[in-house]
């Protein structure tokens, strides 16, 4: 039972109690938001909950590499060539959809390490500048080449007729299981090491870790994981264009990462979900949509300097010490 | 003894400045050799050569019989010279244990062997009870000793101590020493450094190398130099 003071003597009690209904808790949310998408007869709030799945993945991909202290705004032309490679191979190519899907992550996975083999040498606002031209660039190149439909982009991606009630199901698992395996990675001695690269990379180096192969394994483990986003992506949206494609896609995830609170990953989680639900709610208001999410924006970076994890952990820290 | 590092007529060129200047010494396998000089005399630049921060502009190295020339900073460090840095760098935001533990990943495979490295060389430098203290919270001695310690988590051969002494008190700098000398006997480290505390070198080194303008003054034992004529008026000035 609450009381009033609590009984110092339990405080590790507690503390262990809660580290081990934390997965729990976080499992249990997870079955259920999969129930929802099993059992939802509604089309419209199945797909939300699909846009909300891969806004998700985005959210965690950029903050992967936010981990080695990198902005990584190529984070949106990975996405969008696994977007494209999928979608080509589903309508051109009658690929199986799940080497469609593969394929896709494959090639961006691909592409993100031979992009980081030059660019990781930079650090900063460089690297940021860097990746957010080669976004941009690759979106541009997909309006030229009328192979893949030029600025009307490719149409009629469809998934197999049969796994039509299975895909908001298929992508919530999907999307929760890349989530899981790059929080795994987060948790072990790479995710420490990545960490250290972000705190003082010279330390890194002088101990014998050579930083920029470390730095661009996180690259190519988020790549995938934004890649296998974006080839669902394709196979949800049925169409796809360079306009789904550019910087914004990234600054978008940018926001869900920092309103969610970038301290943990399902931070940015909770940044993705609640920011795609605004955005859904906003539908139809016009450029009111637009300043209005600006503004939540602008709003949350002030008021919550770590984010909505953040500010729940301190409220939840000060009840318990009430 | 033999020679574990050998520097042959090493040099690096900043644009119009010559930092150091056709260098050559030795460091040999189990000794504590210390570098001293003026403000300026290279002292920093030397250890940012040999360890690969910079590449020399002319010269040669070798560490236990191999061309390390040009090397990579990590490369050198697989190799076993491991350096610290002047500021005390570490993990700031980072406990003391990851720090250390980072300093392990590579050289200590097994994880409960690693555990093991970890607390003792905690345990060594001063720090064994303060492993789950952010690092960056430490005061500035703990910060020094941790900054040695995650040099010394990856088993170097010869540890480079850049300034390890610079801003720590009297029993500071006792233990600091005590520890160095442990590191010396326990782990079997050969130990180059650089300070200013000139009572402090010469109470723990064997042989000292004097740099002044980028180029050797000396070298010899701490009470060769003691008495040398040339470091004395480098160091006190022609009137002296």
């Amino acid at each position: 039972m609450p009381s009033a003071r609590v009984d110092t003597a339990e405080l590790p009690r507690t503390a262990m109690h809660r580290a081990r209904t934390g997965p729990l808790l976080t499992a249990l949310g997870a079955a259920g938001v999969l129930a929802f998408a099993l059992l939802t007869p509604d089309e419209y709030n199945q797909h939300v909950l699909m846009w909300v799945a891969l806004n998700a993945v985005l959210a965690v991909g950029l903050r992967f590499v936010l981990l080695v202290g990198e902005t990584n705004i190529a984070t949106g032309a990975f996405y969008g060539i696994g977007a494209y490679i999928a979608a080509l191979c589903t309508v051109n190519f009658a690929v199986p959809f799940p080497l469609a899907l593969l394929a896709g992550a494959v090639v961006a996975t691909a592409v993100s390490a031979g992009f980081g083999l030059v660019t990781l040498r930079t650090k900063g606002p460089y690297f940021m500048l860097i990746s957010f031209a080669f976004t941009e660039v690759t979106r541009l190149i997909y309006t030229r080449i009328n192979y893949i439909g030029g600025n009307s982009g490719i149409m009629g991606v469809f998934p197999p007729q049969s796994l039509d009630p299975w895909m908001p199901a298929l992508t919530v698992l999907l999307c929760g299981g890349l989530i899981l395996a790059l929080y795994l990675c987060e948790r072990s001695d790479l995710g420490r090491v990545f960490r250290a690269i972000e705190n003082n990379d010279t330390i890194v180096e002088t101990v014998g870790i050579n930083v920029v192969s470390i730095k661009l394994l996180c690259l190519v483990l988020a790549s995938f994981a934004v890649g296998l986003a974006g080839a669902l992506h394709a196979h949800i949206y049925n169409v796809i264009s360079p306009g789904d494609f550019s910087y914004l896609v990234p600054v978008f995830a940018l926001a869900y990462v920092k309103i969610g609170g970038d301290s943990h990953v399902l931070g940015a989680v909770l940044g993705a979900a609640l920011l795609t639900l605004v955005a859904q709610a906003l539908e139809g208001a016009g450029a009111l949509e637009q300043i209005l999410f600006g503004g939540a924006i602008v709003a949350a970076m002030l008021l919550l300097p770590d984010g909505l994890w953040g500010a729940g952990r301190r409220l939840l820290r000060l009840m318990l010490r009430r | 003894m033999s020679a574990l590092l050998i520097a042959q007529d090493l040099s690096r060129r900043f644009g119009g400045l010559l930092a150091v200047s056709d260098l050559s010494f030795e460091v040999q396998a189990g000794e504590v050799l210390g570098l001293i000089g003026p403000n300026g005399a290279g002292k920093s630049t030397t250890f940012n050569v040999i360890s690969g921060f910079y590449r020399p502009t002319s010269g040669r190295l070798s560490f236990r019989g191999e061309d390390i020339t040009g090397m990579s900073a990590s490369a050198i460090s697989r190799r076993g010279l491991v350096r610290t840095f002047q500021h005390g760098s570490l993990l700031r935001d980072m406990s003391v244990h990851d720090n250390i533990l980072i300093g392990a990943l590579r050289t200590v495979r097994d994880r409960r062997q690693r555990q093991r490295h970890v607390r003792d060389t905690a345990e060594l430098l001063g720090l064994g009870g303060l492993l789950d203290t952010i690092a960056g919270s430490l005061p500035h001695g703990h910060q020094r000793m941790l900054s040695i310690a995650i040099a010394l988590a990856a088993r170097p051969t010869l540890l480079c101590l850049d300034e390890p002494l610079t801003g720590l008190n009297s029993t500071e700098i006792a233990a600091a020493l005590g520890s160095m000398q442990r590191i010396r006997q326990e782990f079997a480290t050969t130990i180059m450094l650089v300070d200013h505390n000139m009572r402090a070198v010469m109470r723990i080194c064997d042989r000292i190398v004097v740099l002044n303008h980028g180029q050797k003054l000396a070298e010899g034992t701490p009470a060769e130099i003691r008495n040398d004529p040339e470091v004395i008026r480098a160091y006190l000035g022609d009137d002296a």
